[in-house]
This record gives structure tokens, C-alpha cells and sequence, in this order.
């Protein structure tokens, strides 16, 4: 991990450069912040490639547990292997999406708290309904594919894992 | 010959660390079996298992430098 820069402020080379670009950005320690999406969404007036972005918001929800209420969620990420699946996600969008210019994904880790958003993910394409559609289909392989865990805690400063698995 | 294993979520939380060597383990079956001894609660938890950055469904054959993870159910977002 590193100080943040948006990968869209350079002009994108070609799709390994960028791709390489994207990950390296990816995990952010702690929140993604006003500043980061701000830097994405403003880095935007240069891509005159494509008709329609569509921007999805991870936030800490304050959920309440047996009547204790989450003010944080405690992220941990096997980064080598987010990275890794990763470039596999954005592969895959673009090949099934044809008409996707860029993915771009950031996660946080450690901590987060509630209200605050801990995944942004942006989807450039030509046109409108694949910017939508592809920008869903990441979300959910995010989900499905990137090794990241939760830790839910609590006001108390109890917590519990937000998928224990327990048998 | 020696195995680097990670725990991660709530395993890493349970085993009291986030990672542990392993010498002399052929397999992963093999190692799991030493994993079991150290840490018996493990049996009672899901997870999957990775060996170098790839998800594995087998049991194969281990080698010097591997990395080997312990992955409850991925929970990201």
C-alpha cells in the first residue's frame, strides 16, 4: 500500500499498464475518502472514450447485533491475493463486457467507521447499459472472490466476525 | 524443507497469530493433520485453502517456500 493516486489522472497506456496501475491503488488504510472518489470522478473530464460511468458506494452500515449497535467494521485482506484476483475480475469484465473502457476498484483495510465507505468501485464504457451492468457484476465478484474479512465492533468494543462460519 | 501458513479472520483470531512455519509436511493433508494438533478449535470453523495464491480442492504435494493459507468465507465490501 501507498499514498493514494487516482490511476485515470495519467492517460491510460494500454490495458496491462493499467491494470498494473489500478492494483497497486487498490487497498487503501482506512476509509476510502471524500478526497480519493473525488480524485476518480474528477479525473473523469479526461476520458472523452466514454458516454456513461457508473460509481458504486460501499458504506459501514450501523447495524444492531443482539442489541449492540456497530460503530466500525475492521477490514483484513490477504493482499497478494486480492491483487491477484483482482486482475482476474477486471479480465473477466472486460472480456464479457465489450463495450467497458476502465474498472477501477479501491478497498479499504483496518478500520472503518459506520457511515463511512469502505469500497468504491468505477466503471467506464461507451455506452450507459454497460456501465450499469458491468459496474454490478464486479461488485458482486468483489464479494464472491476478493480474500477480505470483516471484523464487526461494536460500541462496547466487543466485536464479532461478520461471517464466523462456525460449524 | 519448510511451508510459511496464514491465518487469516477469524482463524488468525482463534490461533493467536497470523502466520506459523511448517517444516517437513509433504502434503497438504499432511499439513492440515499438523495444523489440527496445534490448533484443534480449527475442526470447527469453515474455510478454504490456498497454496500460493490459488484456491486448491485436492491435496497436493507441498514444496520448500510454499505459502499456504487458512480462508474462512471471504466477507469483503
Amino acid at each position: 500500500m501507498r499514498s493514494h493516486s487516482c490511476p485515470l489522472s495519467a492517460a491510460v497506456k494500454n490495458l496491462s499498464d493499467y491494470i498494473t496501475e489500478m492494483l497497486k491503488n487498490m487497498l487503501v488504510a482506512g476509509p476510502v475518502t471524500h478526497k480519493i472518489i473525488a480524485e476518480y470522478l474528477s479525473a473523469l473530464s479526461a476520458r472523452k472514450d466514454s458516454g456513461g460511468h457508473s460509481v458504486f458506494l460501499g458504506q459501514v452500515r450501523a447495524d444492531v447485533v443482539a442489541g449492540k449497535t456497530v460503530k466500525a467494521i475492521e477490514y483484513s485482506a490477504y493482499e497478494n491475493m486480492v491483487t491477484a484476483e483482482a486482475a482476474v475480475i477486471i479480465e473477466t469484465i472486460l472480456a464479457r463486457f465489450g463495450d467497458v473502457r476502465s474498472v477501477d476498484i479501491v478497498h479499504s483495510v483496518g478500520i472503518v467507521m459506520a457511515g463511512e465507505i469502505s469500497l468504491f468501485v468505477l466503471v467506464s464504457a461507451g455506452h450507459r447499459r454497460q456501465a450499469i451492468d458491468a459496474c454490478s457484476k464486479t461488485v458482486e465478484l468483489i464479494k464472491e472472490k476478493l480474500p477480505v474479512w470483516k471484523k464487526e465492533i461494536f460500541e462496547d468494543n466487543s466485536h464479532e466476525w461478520k461471517q464466523p462460519g462456525l460449524a | 524443507m519448510q511451508v510459511r501458513v496464514l491465518f487469516f479472520g477469524v482463524l488468525a483470531e482463534i490461533t493467536k497469530t497470523n502466520s506459523k512455519l511448517y517444516g517437513d509436511v509433504n502434503s497438504v493433508s499432511h499439513l492440515r493433520s499438523k495444523i489440527f494438533d496445534d490448533f484443534p478449535e480449527i475442526v470447527h470453523y469453515n474455510y478454504r485453502i490456498s497454496v500460493n495464491n490459488e484456491i486448491i480442492s485436492d491435496d497436493p504435494i507441498l514444496k520448500d517456500g510454499d505459502e499456504v493459507a487458512f480462508m474462512p468465507p471471504f466477507s469483503g465490501g
